[in-house]
């Protein structure tokens, strides 16, 4: 998947007031990221990736470049 | 031997909290947003000295109505917000409903699960020729145990109750269960102290989540997300086994009502499961979660709006605090 169509994606998925993130955008600085943001980011990588993320992992993270190493760098290409 | 869902009924506190309440207390979030996510418009919640015995009395009262009431023989009562530590309100409800006393009646701790945990114990009960009549009450007030400034909670959950009535017959229509636990998952779910692990404290430290929902170790505290893992991983199998023992295939099966946790996490694990929507119950708009009692409501719903006929093989599963789950097929 590509990098930037990933993160579009994810903020719609998620219902973020704004979609236009850069890699390095903070997450805890995204308006309307909460618990209900963070069960959709969990819904969205299972339904995506097959991958289960716990809700420790996403507290951990910190932008969504981190949030694409977590998921495996391998699985994203740059735009 | 077999037995026989009869009858249902259910009972809400008078008192509504709408989302329009809420966002005015907290100026945190608009209403119509909050009801398309969750699908949770209002919720009821109990005066400060209604408990959840009186909420399942109201219940089996309704129930109770033109029903001998001396055909019962058991009481099986579902809570996680008891009247006292002891005695079991059971046994409080059989003098307050006029039952007679040679029935037996205990309470037990189960939540989301709940519902499918009594219908076994009543069939049990029944199929062991201990029991012919069991009233099985399920009644919860989470609303008591949640912080006053913890809006994420106090958005999700509301208190009820529901009464169902199961009796022996000829023929099995309560069919084969599925139930399980991982208590791994007790700290995703849990009100820390007020219990003898950890006492209640009066000097419990306020602690406030990223979102800004305030609790302390004497309140209730949810990790949302770590639940709806919990759900995406358990549910699915649990819904597969339960057909698989009962050799029946989702084709056979005429309606699905899951727990109603919040409508985003059953519509997502019904699109993972592919039931199809229109077999798929889904209406807490009214009620929020109200825990163990979900499931008693939305039969009841179904029975009293035809959305389930005579004859229907509906499957029914119950998930969460515990963690803990279970599902079953009944045929109405």
């Amino acid at each position: 998947m590509k990098k930037n169509a990933f993160i579009k994606q994810l903020a719609e998925f998620c219902e973020f007031s704004e979609t236009d993130f850069s890699f390095d955008t903070k997450l805890k600085s995204i308006d309307g990221y909460d618990s209900m943001a963070i069960m959709s980011m969990i819904a969205f990588v299972d339904e995506n990736f097959s991958i289960k993320i716990t809700a420790t992992q996403i507290n951990a993270l910190s932008d969504f470049n981190s949030l694409m190493n977590l998921l495996g760098k391998e699985k994203f290409e740059d735009d | 031997m077999g037995c026989k869902i009869v009858k249902t009924a259910t009972y809400l506190p008078e008192k509504v909290l709408t989302n329009n309440d809420l966002a005015i207390e907290f100026n945190r979030w608009e209403p119509e947003k909050i009801e398309a996510k969750l699908g949770i418009r209002e919720r009821h919640i109990t005066a400060k000295h209604e408990t959840a015995g009186d909420l399942a009395f109201n219940a089996a009262e309704t129930v109770l109505d033109n029903y001998d009431k001396d055909r019962i023989d058991m009481i099986i009562f579902c809570t996680q917000s008891p009247d006292y530590f002891l005695p079991a309100t059971a046994c409080i409800l059989q003098k307050k409903l006029g039952l007679r006393n040679n029935v037996a009646a205990y309470d037990f701790n189960q939540g989301c699960s709940g519902y499918i945990y009594g219908l076994a114990m009543a069939k049990a009960f029944i199929n062991s020729g201990i029991a012919e009549n069991v009233l099985l009450l399920v009644g919860e007030t989470y609303s008591k145990h949640i912080h006053p400034k913890d809006l994420a909670n106090r958005t999700i959950f509301g208190d009820g109750a529901a009464a169902t009535i199961i009796e022996k017959q000829s023929r099995e229509q309560i069919y084969e269960f599925i139930l399980g636990t991982d208590g791994a998952g007790k700290n995703n779910l849990i009100v820390p102290n007020g219990c003898f692990r950890s006492e209640y404290d009066e000097n419990a430290i306020e602690i406030t989540n990223n979102a800004g929902d305030i609790y302390t170790d004497n309140h209730l505290y949810m990790n949302g997300p770590e639940i709806f893992n919990f759900t995406i991983e358990a549910v699915p199998s649990v819904v597969n086994d339960c057909l698989l023992k009962n050799n029946l295939t989702l084709e056979e099966i005429d309606y699905v009502i899951f727990h109603q946790a919040n409508s985003y996490m059953i519509e997502y694990l019904r699109k993972k499961i592919k039931i199809p929507k229109e077999k798929f119950y889904s209406n807490m708009l009214l009620t929020g979660n109200t825990v163990s009692a979900t499931i008693p409501i939305a039969l009841d719903d179904c029975l009293n709006h035809n959305i389930v006929k005579l004859g229907d093989k509906v499957l029914l599963c119950g998930f969460g605090v515990g963690y803990s789950w279970g599902a079953v097929i009944i045929e109405v």
